[in-house]
């Protein structure tokens, strides 16, 4: 079980000392990576060259997930943590049960480009204000509201014990900063003091549900970029396939222009689809071995994000190319049939599974770890992953 | 995004300024300008949006649909605003001796004995769109070839004048590079020069190279000397990674996307660098737009049609007219008065400006000079045994064989770069789509069927692996001086939609430039055989079709591209008698008249010339600004008497 569902079933509370607030940041960048492969799988289930502002409203906030997730990792080292990412208690199993969310909610499933998709994604990015406040002791309600619990827990836990104690000095290398991480909305930066914790803390929850009951993030605010909707209403948008107008509020319907929103160009699939599943027609259909495939590239990622976040910050160079590679086999797969006949002849196709075990993660740690060694990714020095190419001479074909 | 303005609200005001076209150089010089306080007006002949998150993703969609992916393919015609095209041109079947084996249609009319195969993109950011990103510096003896070879022409000012403009333009462009490379190489004086980022990764085809052939030494047939081949890096205005030994107050930032704000990164390795980068880690001048400050005003669809005299010495502004549907001969005119009026609208633009306006043309030297660099292809696969060299990974070039461009040899033949291509044989036969085609049995028998052969499935797979991933191709650029031959002229008879006059092209290459041909398909021929690759390289007629370019040298079939690299055409100097402008690009018969870009480049070296021509851009701003700011002080300055006021 992932920290998060396990401070979800706890309850509603602020964290009251150093650990629980490390156990808490855990679980943040917990909940952010959970929402990747739900987003992964709605943006890459669309068929190519249609859909695209839908395609580049879901990717902006993916990218931001991850800028969450890395702010989430710097918090966490700054305040004397270590974020654990390439394990598999680090990964949900999906359809997830969403953390810090009313428990009323039904599980997150893997669901292609659809309005039921976009329902979901909605339902994980929901504004606090949407939601009834909560009380101490009784259960979550939002995303937003286990922020700010994060927000308060860092404020009492600063003034209790002081700014030094809570943010030890010799932690700066851990640091990934923007050399390291780039191209979303905002920005990534250091942390290392109580007001850059409050910044990152505020940066992730107003990217998700907007500034103070409005429909818009604090991006031009904090970073000086132009003003973008937050991901809630990036996702109502598609949605409603209207776009918002300058004057609407969060809780109108969008007024502005139409959006060009064709759900039928979609690759449907069955998401609860498992390797197991695939392996019972592995020797008719190469899927299984690709979804397989999949996921111990997808551990990798995760191990290259871990070494990342501990210590070698120029990983992340590492982990994008990792990034790319995911994203060319995720393609393939939702180019084929379901190898299940009858799910084919419903006209549904393959996807990746997302399972990550042990095994997976073993194997990644092996082979990250030797490819770090080979290219050395020493902070400030330029990337050169030359040293890591196969030298196979492997076909094409 | 940056505003603008429609043609009617740009004539309802004066400036200071008025910036003709905006793309690099146009635009660097509208922001430095305009951050100085001046007014500031940049007309654009080309349509806008390329500016908007659409208008990139049409760009992207209209670059994936093309079918012959040349530079302009990601960008729609506009029949108001016409760009030439390398389409354009098409060879002639068994052509008759001395006549020209080539016809040219499109926007260019040619008349010389061989065709310039150079196109260029009409369109807010210019030809920047397309261009590869590739930034090197020249080196000193670039400047001055006259004295030091005794060939072509010498440069009013040099490269030691030039550096802080150079670095200041890497700056501006964000380039990615290795100082200490770039200085061993002698085209950066400071040795402890860094680059705003670090450099962008080499490509596997790039180590390949360099394992198989670095330290040869390989005889050039034509300069009969010996050189050692030494492998460089290639400066390039990309993302990379910010440098930490660069400025660190403040640091260097990376700029991303224009239009949309949470994308654009960082080179990833997408080879489609030209027309377009769909990731936008290649710089465009929209960065440099979109930090326009308020005192700067863009319109687009303004094409000038004439610089306006009004003195003796000076000009008094343009003449533009503007265009609702591109498709309609249609348009109405403005005239916009200006302190200053920059031309900035391309070489062959800036000449045809210039010669049509009838002004600056004392030296008769206007359209003529005109520049390239020419590049001789040459293909080959890299030997089966020693596996892929993985072609169709990374930008169009990333290192190069810099030795060829220096020295003593430069008496004898041109001078030439040797770029490694990354894109497999794409810019020499179509890669990989002719593969495909010719896998498939596409292009046919003699009767135009389709050929029985073809294969599909894991034999089409297997087939393509096998030609595709061992293409290898060098890019030999050669030095092209300036040459009066060479040069642009107006024909009333010859006219675009709007009515105004199309560019006329006459072209040829001298026996110096021929014979930096031959030498570089020499040395090409002999780096190949070094390498155990077979030498693919065809020249010659086929059916009696000559490829594009093609000549005769010394019993040579040889063949040459254009590179995009138009230049030479208001040719800078220190005399009036021989030159169009002085080295503040400022034409010499007028004292508020300025050409700037490639045009004003005495010569072009062997280095791509955007950065030069940023460079010098630069330095223009920084005159302009002088000139504007001497012009409006007041002729008597007294300091108030403050004795009385006080008593």
């Amino acid at each position: 079980m992932i920290t998060a569902t396990e401070l979800h079933e706890k309850g509603f509370h602020v964290p009251r000392n150093l650990g629980e607030l490390r156990t808490f940041l855990q679980a943040a960048m917990e909940v952010e990576h959970l929402t990747i492969p739900v987003y992964m799988t709605g943006m890459y289930t669309i068929r190519p060259g249609t859909n695209r502002t839908a395609y580049f409203a879901i990717r902006s906030v993916l990218m931001e997930e991850m800028l969450h997730m890395t702010l989430a990792a710097n918090l966490l080292n700054a305040v004397g943590g270590r974020p654990r990412v390439g394990r598999a208690e680090f990964v949900g199993k999906y359809p997830a049960k969403l953390p810090f969310s009313s428990d009323d909610l039904p599980p997150v499933p893997l669901q292609h480009f659809s309005p039921e998709a976009l329902r979901t994604f909605l339902r994980i990015e929901q504004p606090r204000s949407m939601t009834p406040p909560p009380q101490e002791g009784s259960g979550w309600t939002s995303i937003g509201q286990f922020y700010d619990a994060l927000r308060q827990g860092v404020l009492q836990i600063v003034d209790r014990e002081g700014e030094r104690a809570v943010f030890p000095p010799g932690r700066e290398h851990l640091q990934v900063g923007p050399d390291d991480f780039y191209n979303s909305g905002g920005e990534v930066f250091a942390v290392h003091d109580t007001k850059s914790a409050l910044l990152a803390l505020r940066v992730i929850s107003e990217q998700g549900e907007g500034v103070s009951d409005t429909i818009w993030d604090s991006n031009d605010l904090i970073f000086k970029e132009e003003r973008t909707l937050a991901h809630y209403f990036r996702f109502n948008e598609i949605c409603t396939g209207r776009s918002y107008g300058p004057h609407d509020r969060p809780k109108d319907l969008p007024s502005g222009p139409l959006i060009d929103v064709s759900w039928e160009d979609t690759r449907p699939i069955h998401g609860d689809s498992k390797v197991a599943d695939y392996e019972r027609f592995a020797s008719t259909s190469d899927v299984y071995a690709r979804a397989v495939e999949f996921n111990s590239r997808y551990a990798a990622l995760l191990t290259c994000l871990d070494r990342a976040f501990n210590g070698k910050p120029r990983v992340m160079a590492l982990a994008v190319p990792t990034m790319l590679e995911l994203r060319d086999r995720a393609g393939q797969l939702h180019h084929n049939p379901h190898p299940d006949p009858a799910l084919a002849a419903l006209g549904v196709f393959a996807s990746p599974t997302f399972e990550l075990g042990r095994p997976q993660f073993d194997a990644a740690a092996q082979a990250v770890d030797t490819d770090i060694a080979l290219a050395g990714f020493e902070t400030g020095e330029p990337v050169d992953l030359s040293a890591l190419t196969p030298a196979t001479g492997e076909t094409f074909a | 995004m940056t505003e603008h303005v429609t043609a009617d609200a740009a004539a309802r005001r004066r400036y200071d300024i008025v910036i003709v076209g905006a793309g690099w150089a146009g635009s660097a010089l509208a922001q430095r300008l305009g951050d100085k306080g001046w007014q500031v007006l940049v007309l654009e002949a080309g349509n806008g949006d390329t500016d908007t998150w659409p208008g990139f993703l049409d760009t992207l969609s209209t670059f994936r649909s093309a079918v012959a992916k040349v530079p302009n393919s990601a960008y729609r015609p506009n029949a108001a605003a016409p760009s030439p095209n390398v389409l354009d041109l098409a060879p002639v079947r068994n052509p008759r001796p001395g006549e020209p084996e080539f016809t040219a249609g499109g926007y260019f009319v040619q008349n010389g004995p061989l065709p310039y195969g150079t196109d260029y993109l009409r369109a807010l950011g210019g030809t920047a769109m397309h261009w590869l990103g590739a930034v090197p510096r020249m080196r000193d003896e670039d400047f001055e070839t006259r004295t030091r070879y005794g060939y072509g022409r010498d440069w009013p000012i040099g490269a030691a004048e030039l550096q802080p403009w150079y670095a200041e333009a890497e700056r501006l462009l964000g380039a990615a590079g290795h100082g200490q490379e770039q200085y061993d190489l002698g085209v950066v004086h400071d040795s402890r020069y860094e680059y705003p980022m670090q450099e962008i990764p080499r490509s596997y085809i790039d180590r390949y190279c360099k394992e198989a052939v670095e330290g040869e030494v390989i005889t050039d047939p034509v300069a009969e000397r010996d050189y050692t081949l030494t492998l460089y890096g290639l400066p390039q205005a990309r993302n990379s990674t910010p440098n930490p030994r660069y400025r660190t107050d403040p640091p260097f930032r990376v700029r991303g996307a224009v239009g949309l704000p949470n994308f654009g990164e960082r080179c990833v390795g997408n080879a489609s660098c030209v027309p377009i980068c769909p990731v936008q880690a290649k710089s465009l001048p929209l960065r440099i737009q979109a930090a326009f400050p308020r005192s700067v005003t863009v319109a687009n669809r303004c094409v000038v049609t004439r610089v306006r005299r009004s003195g003796e010495r000076s000009v008094s502004g343009v003449e533009y007219r503007t265009y609702t549907d591109p498709a309609s001969p249609v348009s109405r005119s403005y005239v916009v008065e200006a302190d200053v009026v920059v031309l900035a609208a391309h070489a062959i633009e800036n000449a045809r400006l210039l010669l049509f306006s009838e002004l600056a043309n004392g030296s008769g030297q206007v359209g003529r000079n005109l520049m390239d660099h020419p590049t001789v292809l040459s293909w080959a696969l890299g030997a089966e045994s020693k596996g892929p060299v993985g072609p169709f990974r990374g930008p169009g070039h990333t290192s190069g064989w810099e030795v060829f461009r220096f020295g003593e040899g430069r008496r004898r033949r041109a001078p030439f770069r040797i770029e490694i291509g990354n894109w497999g044989w794409g810019w020499a036969t179509g890669a990989p789509m002719s593969n495909v085609a010719t896998a498939l049995g596409i292009g046919g028998d003699e009767h135009g069927e389709v050929r029985p052969d073809g294969v599909f499935g894991p034999e089409l797979r297997r087939l393509l692996g096998s030609s595709v991933g061992r293409q290898l191709q060098l890019q030999l650029a050669v030095e092209q001086p300036a040459d009066p031959g060479n040069r642009v002229t107006l024909d009333g008879r010859h006219r675009d939609a709007m009515g105004n006059p199309r560019p006329v092209i006459t072209y040829d290459l001298s026996e110096h430039v021929r014979d930096g041909a031959l030498a570089a398909r020499a040395v090409a021929g002999e780096i190949f055989r070094r390498m155990g690759a077979d030498d693919f390289t065809n020249h010659a007629p086929r059916d009696g079709v000559p490829p594009l370019g093609h000549f005769v040298h010394k019993g040579t079939d040889l063949a040459y591209s254009g590179a995009g690299h138009g230049a030479g055409t208001h040719i800078m100097g220190s005399d009036p008698a021989t030159s169009v402008v002085d080295a503040d690009q400022k034409t010499h018969e007028f004292d508020n008249l300025y050409a700037v870009g490639c045009g004003s480049m005495a010569s072009v070296g062997t280095s791509n010339p955007t950065l030069t021509m940023m460079a010098l851009a630069l330095r223009s701003a920084e005159r302009i600004h002088d000139s504007l700011a001497t012009a409006r002080r007041p002729v008597v300055i007294r300091t108030p008497d403050t004795t009385e006021a006080t008593a």
